[in-house]
């Protein structure tokens, strides 16, 4: 059932009238192109799914605005986008950060910015400035207590956030919180969303853990069984609650149609060192060794032509993800986590979880299959 | 020794660890309590009291400071200063603080 269905599933039982969704943006979202600014971050989360050598261990990288301008032009050309969606690494550091949002206003487009909110302070007067260009800020948060998120994040994370959120509330500025849906934050989903709506957040964004070592999922990943149930969990608290909630990473999905706005062709991803990629998530994985999802380097190649390459690939994965569900459906079998999740499909498929031996992995060609193996 | 006095003498109250101060723009400031999940948005006069609240400083320090700032009297200064103490008291953002 995919994550809408079990929306409307919600809502029928309590007598909700469903809003309906016919449109590709009310689907997936607007057209828009996710940027990764740099590859380095000044907090060390243990779930993180970037590559922990990228993060600490390498020079600092900055995606230099004259790229970004480069790409800007020529994802509005070729693929229309509207929106630019920065990522890190954490995105406050770049020293640039003024210089990149002129250059998203200086395209007409709107962005916005994932951040874990330490450095906040430092970029909140360019925000304010192009509060015409910067549509809302994403605040990562791992529970909705001081005790729960610097248990991650090291002391003094939660009050560095509530500060950036305090600016933003005292200023109307329109913010969101991205939660993770692990062992340690699902029995607090409900409390985390009253802890978002009181604090003015104009919506509430979980997504399930992606896991990045056997270690990580043993700890922190939920079963089948346990994801069911968070999922519907959420789908309760968004009809229940008015801020905007959902799950935008890991849910379980297995209709056919295009489960998700990078295999749509509506978003995709350019990470810090100017490569093309399918998905922000997954760029860059923690522990991951294919590279099939990355389609050029756009400082040697125009978006245009690489454009229509990626736009092959998100094809050829969609079906190769249809012919694998459609396969457990003729044997009568219910799809596994790894099968009936498109994003845990995707790393699977594409290399970035080799130390799963649950799915072999082959090259990501036209005849490209994927062959369940039974540990 | 005036009574006014002796009260100035007395430790202020102490900003409870679960409310945040966030300076906007060294000037205004807002409080959020994470137990009663409320924002309270504090014009320049309580943030400059709160900001002593939280360096411990005595109420005649911050009289002293909010004086030289406002180009009020210091009997003034006190007076503002019990009125926000009051009124954090009353949203119980501070603890009583020892003598």
């Amino acid at each position: 059932m995919s994550w809408q269905a079990l929306v409307n599933k919600v809502s029928s039982n309590s007598h909700i009238k469903e809003r309906e969704l016919d449109d590709e943006n009310s689907r997936y979202g607007p057209r828009r192109l996710t940027v990764e600014l740099t590859n380095i971050c000044n907090l060390r989360c243990g779930y993180c799914l970037r590559d922990e050598d990228a993060l600490y261990h390498s020079p600092a990288q900055l995606f230099p605005a004259e790229l970004l301008s480069r790409v800007l032009g020529g994802a509005r050309e070729s693929m229309q986008i509207e929106q630019v969606m920065f990522t890190g690494g954490e995105v406050t550091i770049h020293p640039g950060f003024g210089k990149i949002i002129e250059t998203v206003a200086a395209h007409g487009l709107t962005c916005s910015f994932v951040t874990n909110g330490w450095h906040f302070e430092r970029v909140w007067p360019t925000v304010l400035k192009h509060r015409a260009t910067v549509s809302h800020v994403a605040f990562s948060l791992d529970g909705a207590t001081r005790e729960a998120h610097d248990h991650w994040r090291g002391e003094g994370s939660f009050k560095r956030v509530v500060q950036a959120l305090s600016r933003c509330w005292a200023n109307d500025f329109p913010f969101l919180l991205k939660v993770g849906i692990r062992r340690d934050t699902v029995q607090d989903l409900e409390r985390i969303a009253v802890f978002a709506a009181r604090m003015g957040a104009a919506a509430l964004s979980f997504a399930h853990l992606m896991p990045t070592s056997n270690d990580i999922a043993s700890a922190l990943a939920l079963t089948l069984e346990e994801r069911a149930e968070a999922e519907r969990e959420i789908a309760l608290l968004a009809r229940i609650f008015k801020m905007r909630i959902g799950i935008d990473v890991g849910y379980y999905n297995t209709e056919l149609t295009s489960p998700c706005s990078a295999l749509s062709g509506v978003s995709a991803n350019v990470d810090y060192r100017g490569q093309l990629s399918l998905c922000c998530n997954l760029s860059g994985f923690r522990g991951g060794n294919g590279e099939d999802d990355i389609i050029t380097d756009l400082n040697h190649e125009e978006f245009g032509a690489a454009f229509a390459r990626l736009q092959s690939v998100a094809a050829m994965q969609g079906q190769r993800r249809i012919k694998a569900l459609t396969d457990l459906a003729t044997e009568g079998s219910q799809a596994d986590l790894t099968t009936g999740s498109p994003c845990l499909f995707c790393l699977n498929t594409l290399g970035k979880t080799p130390w799963d031996s649950l799915v072999r992995i082959t090259p990501l060609t036209s005849n490209a299959t994927t062959q369940p193996v039974l540990s | 020794m005036s009574v006014k006095a002796d009260e100035s003498a007395i430790a202020p109250p102490v900003p409870f660890e679960h409310v945040i101060f966030t300076d906007l723009d060294g000037l205004e400031g807002v409080l959020v309590d994470l137990n009663t999940k409320k924002y309270y948005q504090l014009n320049e006069t309580a943030s400059l009291i709160w900001r002593g609240l939280e360096k411990r400083l005595s109420v005649n320090h911050i009289a002293s400071e909010l004086s030289e700032n406002y180009d009020v009297t210091m009997d003034r200064a006190v007076s503002s200063i019990r009125n926000a103490l009051g009124d954090f008291a009353a949203h119980k953002l501070v603890t009583q603080g020892k003598p």
